[in-house]
């Protein structure tokens, strides 16, 4: 039992990172966006081949999350190509193909990064050990999930703080009422770029440290991230409760840790690990669907 | 913050879908000058090119051929959100002015930010908020004790005058209304009416004010300016303005409308 919560917290962390990109820009934004498909592939191709390369996993991770910013910055740009001047809020199908766009020429990316499909990052020094050294601390078991904790915590504040700032009020406006926030004088194509890269930048940290905790990257890593984001920022809302930003930011990183959970359990119950993305599709279907459900019974 | 300025229009046309079947002459030639400080009341029939209009002046689209200047400024080539931060407008809409999952303080913080650049100072900080309780409890709706209340909890009227103040807060240089009570119940409309009174003349703003409704088009503004098929048809000053009735304006627009009149009298009444 106590293998389960230990191996899940440490996923629900290293993983909630890639949670809040998605919160910022399916909440904040209001943009579905699908780069965190091939942003979380990048920033771990970008920090393993750096390892590899016998690079500081220091400087390995912080460029790695530079390469999912430049990866959101890519989205918007091709984002703003494609609405083709007319700015519609509600207008979803121009935001769901840049994502795609950037996704899928990310796989190639990826592919020439790492100049293979896989690279294993056993027995090299990865971000933890160097933590560990100046923590002196043993980064196993409890001892990371502490640190990761705390990393997720930081991270929060920062975001949070972010949000809060002037810049941060007209990001959140940007997805909140376009129309209005133009009417203020705010350059929204503007905050929109910046706000999915910082989605993305976040989607390539948990890359870059999942790649690190588990001792690979591969190119397929990035599969079905989109869903699982989606997954932890509901479920996250739905048990936390969403009483403003700051709240929901930590409800957010709850979420991602509660989905792990849930993997877990499945997994120990003898589900396929191949059968979870279709769980996990099942689960955000169930979830979404919630709210109206209640209503049509409630209303019988 | 900026003073007010005067607007001139010149030969401005604007042409939607040109060379389709689709072709609509929505603006077919408009000059028009209005001096610093006036309120200029805009009435005609749906599909006059009233709105269309204003959002000429707000920079939405860009003009097939005409020039829009703001004071001294050509500001024809430059972008809707360059323009807005010397432009205050307010939509038909009551949402449409107003970030509702943000809440009432973030909401002015917004609006107080228009002149500047916003940068990576807080947002709504307690300097900010003084100015935010000052400028609500004008209102008289008792937001002001309510700042960290979400905009959507709010109702039509009080989301309007938000929209209001939000739009007049940073003394733009020009304010844009477009129907800014056709939304609302006739009670909650007069109050939003007399409130926009009161802050143009006491700010002194130059102002557009676009409206389906001739009673209010005749009592407020110190100008009157009726469109039709995308072309000025009436304009009357204050004086000329202050002798006339609904009936008045309904029979001179008969006259300058011709045989639209029937459908229009529908809609105008």
């Amino acid at each position: 039992m106590q293998v389960i919560l230990q191996s899940a917290l440490t996923q629900g962390l290293v993983y909630a990172f890639m949670v809040l990109g998605v919160f910022i820009t399916f909440r904040v934004l209001d943009f579905p966006d699908l780069t965190v498909d091939g942003s979380l592939p990048l920033g771990a191709a970008v920090t393993a081949a750096m390892i590899a390369g016998g690079h500081s996993p220091l400087l390995a991770t912080a460029t790695g999350v530079l390469a999912g910013l430049c990866a959101g910055f890519v989205t918007g740009f091709l984002h703003l190509l494609l609405k083709s001047g007319e700015s519609d809020a509600t207008n979803y199908g121009p935001k769901l193909l840049a994502g795609i766009l950037t996704m899928t020429a990310l796989y190639t990316v990826n592919l020439r990064i790492m100049g293979r499909s896989n690279i294993p990052l056993l027995g090299v020094p990865v971000i933890f050990d160097k933590l560990g050294s100046w923590l002196s601390l043993s980064m196993l078991g409890w001892n990371l999930v502490l640190v990761l904790a705390a990393l997720a915590i930081i991270v929060k504040y920062i975001l949070d703080w972010l949000l809060h700032t002037e810049f941060g009020l007209c990001l959140q406006a940007t997805g909140d009422n376009e129309q209005m926030i133009r009417a203020m004088g705010t350059n929204t194509n503007l905050t929109r770029i910046v706000g999915l890269g910082i989605a993305n930048a976040l989607v390539a940290l948990s890359g870059s440290l999942v790649a690190q905790q588990q001792g690979f990257a591969d190119v397929g890593m990035g599969i079905g991230t989109i869903v699982a984001g989606l997954a932890g920022v509901i479920m996250g809302e739905v048990i936390f409760g969403v009483r403003g930003i700051s709240w929901v930011l930590f409800s957010v990183i709850a979420g991602s840790i509660v989905y792990r959970l849930l993997i877990a359990v499945s997994l120990r119950l003898g589900i396929a690990p191949t059968d979870l993305k279709l769980l996990t599709a099942m689960l955000v279907v169930v979830a979404l669907s919630l709210p109206t459900v209640r209503k049509k019974v409630m209303r019988a | 913050m900026s003073v007010p300025a005067p607007v001139r229009l010149c030969g401005i046309r604007k042409v939607f879908f040109p060379g389709t079947p689709n072709e609509v002459v929505a603006l077919a030639g408009i000059d028009l000058a209005v001096p610093a400080g006036q309120f200029v009341s805009i009435i005609g029939s749906n599909g006059s090119g009233k709105s269309t209009l204003l959002n000429a002046v707000a920079g939405t689209f860009s003009l097939t051929t005409g020039k829009v200047l703001l004071g001294e400024r050509d500001v024809t080539k430059q972008a809707e959100h360059v323009r807005s931060r010397t432009i205050g407008r307010v939509f038909q809409d009551p949402r449409a002015g107003t970030a509702p999952s943000m809440t009432i303080e973030e909401n002015l913080a917004i609006s107080l930010l228009r002149t500047k650049r916003s940068g990576l100072r807080r947002g709504v900080t307690s300097a900010r908020r003084a100015v935010m309780r000052t400028q609500l409890s004008r209102l008289g709706m008792g937001l002001e004790d309510r700042l960290r209340a979400q905009v959507n909890k709010l109702s039509g009227g009080q989301r309007q005058a938000m929209s209001l103040l939000m739009a007049t807060i940073a003394e733009p240089s020009l304010l844009l209304l477009d129907e800014h009570t056709a939304a609302l119940d006739p009670k909650v409309a007069a109050t939003i009416m007399e409130l926009t009174a009161q802050l143009v003349t006491e700010r002194g703003l130059t102002t557009l004010m676009v409206t389906h409704n001739m009673e209010l088009a005749l009592r407020y503004g110190d100008r009157l300016i009726m469109m039709h098929a995308g072309r000025v048809v009436l304009d009357l000053d204050a004086e000329q303005k202050a002798t006339l009735k609904v009936g008045d304006l309904i029979e001179k627009f008969h006259a300058v409308a011709g045989e639209a009149f029937a459908v229009d009298r529908m809609l105008l009444d």
